[in-house]
């Protein structure tokens, strides 16, 4: 190391180890074998001043690059860090994106088989209204047939005049609800209808219809008899009457109409006729008149059996 | 299938006792026994235990108030349910009826789904 150099460097002793004065301090680099062997020539004094001048400034703004290269290097590290702190949190926050995607599919699997299970279900009660609807139907049309049945049977269940009668009105109060009625039959010439029995009327008074032959201004129990067409009120039946009956029936067997049941007034649990009402009195026309004929012919033959060959010759025609 | 219970139908009407078989036969496990009157009711309660009975108002001999009476005041039936059948205007007599211990009434004219109703409901069974 040349002297010069030497000396500037024991006069601005470093406090501190910078690259400066480890470059100034360490040995000069070897020259060349085969340059020693010619050494230059001394550089001037002012030469050597300028180089030392260089090589501190040099040396400076170096070890001012490197203190700048150290803090750049440590704001680059504190930004990794700050990356990597924003990377993980945005890993963490696009995880939770996906478990919220996965919920949200999930919670729309669930609504759609919420909605299925929903349609399902009302599908079922749409199935189990229908059923109890028809439960319903079939209830009342076995209550129907219960009561066509129990009145049938008893119509033809005896041949006595009065108890075919007794039947006959109990049906009417029991099954019907009528409260006042008559039962009418013609007589032989036809001219008249002939009370045989009434409830909740007064008979002296009513004992006999006259029949008009026009039948479209005869009144209404005199027109059924002559039209066969039955008259059934369809709507409420609180202000029916002696003038104004709630039903009338004909009665007939084969072609013929051999008389009318009158119900003129119904009780108050009895607000309309109903369908059960209305094939009661269609059994009633049907049936009626062949149980009061055949009571009254059995109790015209005093109650005597015709004998089988009688029924048999009557049967062939002979 | 054995019954599980015993109705007694007390009617004087033949009709209406075959309309009240019928609508109780639709009762699962319940067998009807039939009675003309109230005599005839008394009888056959003396001879059985019945889980319930239903009976007219209006009958010969003796009706269903009479009946009634003597069945509340039967140690073996004082506890048994009674239905009474009664007509519109009878309104003293259903609540007479009642009055005495009978349970529930049914009004004429019957209707079979009023009559199935009202014997389950007493007799508790469901559906």
């Amino acid at each position: 190391m040349p002297e010069k150099h030497a000396k500037i460097a024991k006069q601005k002793p470093a406090k501190k180890p910078t690259l400066r004065n480890k470059l100034v301090a360490a040995p000069a680099p070897k020259a060349p074998p085969e340059r020693r062997k010619t050494p230059p020539p001394p550089a001037p004094k002012e030469m050597q001043w300028q180089r030392a001048n260089f090589v501190d400034t040099f040396f400076k703004k170096g070890a001012e690059f490197t203190g700048e290269l150290v803090q750049e290097n440590d704001r680059l590290r504190k930004h990794n860090r700050d990356l990597e702190t924003d990377n993980l949190a945005l890993r963490t926050q696009l995880a939770s994106d996906e478990a919220i995607r996965d919920l949200l599919k999930r919670i729309d699997h669930l609504e759609r088989e919420k909605g299925a299970l929903l349609s399902h279900i009302t599908e079922a009660e749409a199935v189990s209204t229908r059923f109890t609807s028809r439960y319903s139907e079939m209830e009342e049309e076995l209550s129907t047939l219960a009561n066509l049945y129990v009145a049938s049977y008893q119509l033809h269940s005896t041949l006595d005049l009065r108890r075919v009668v007794k039947h006959l009105q109990e049906l009417l109060q029991q099954l019907v609800g009528a409260r006042t009625h008559a039962i009418y039959m013609s007589d032989a010439t036809a001219k008249d209808l002939v009370l045989v029995a009434s409830e909740g009327i007064d008979p002296s008074k009513m004992a006999r219809l006259p029949i008009q032959r026009d039948e479209l201004s005869a009144p209404m129990i005199e027109r059924a008899f002559l039209t066969g067409i039955e008259m059934i009120k369809s709507g409420p039946l609180a202000k029916a009457g002696k003038d104004n009956p709630a039903a009338v029936v004909p009665m007939r067997f084969d072609d013929r109409i051999v008389g009318v049941i009158v119900v003129y007034s119904v009780f108050e649990q009895k607000p309309a006729f109903l369908p059960v009402d209305l094939e009661l009195f269609k059994m009633l026309s049907a049936h009626a008149a062949c149980a009061l004929t055949g009571a009254f012919l059995f109790a015209a033959a005093n109650g005597v059996l015709p004998r089988p060959s009688d029924l048999l010759a009557a049967t062939n025609g002979t | 299938m054995s019954a599980e219970y015993t109705c007694l139908v007390v009617e004087d009407s033949p009709m209406m006792r075959q309309l009240l078989v019928f609508a109780l036969s639709r009762v699962k496990n319940l067998r009807v026994v039939e009675a003309d009157d109230g005599v005839d009711g008394l009888r056959k309660l003396a001879g059985q235990k019945f889980d319930l009975i239903l009976t007219d108002i209006n009958m010969p001999i003796m009706d269903g108030l009479k009946l009634v009476k003597r069945v509340r005041s039967d140690a073996m039936h004082k506890d048994t349910p009674i239905i009474i059948i009664t007509t519109e205007g009878s309104t003293e007599d259903r609540q007479r009826a009642l009055q005495l211990g009978a349970n529930a009434y049914i009004t004429k004219p019957i209707q079979a789904p009023q009559v199935i109703a009202q014997v389950k409901a007493l007799l508790k069974i469901d559906g």
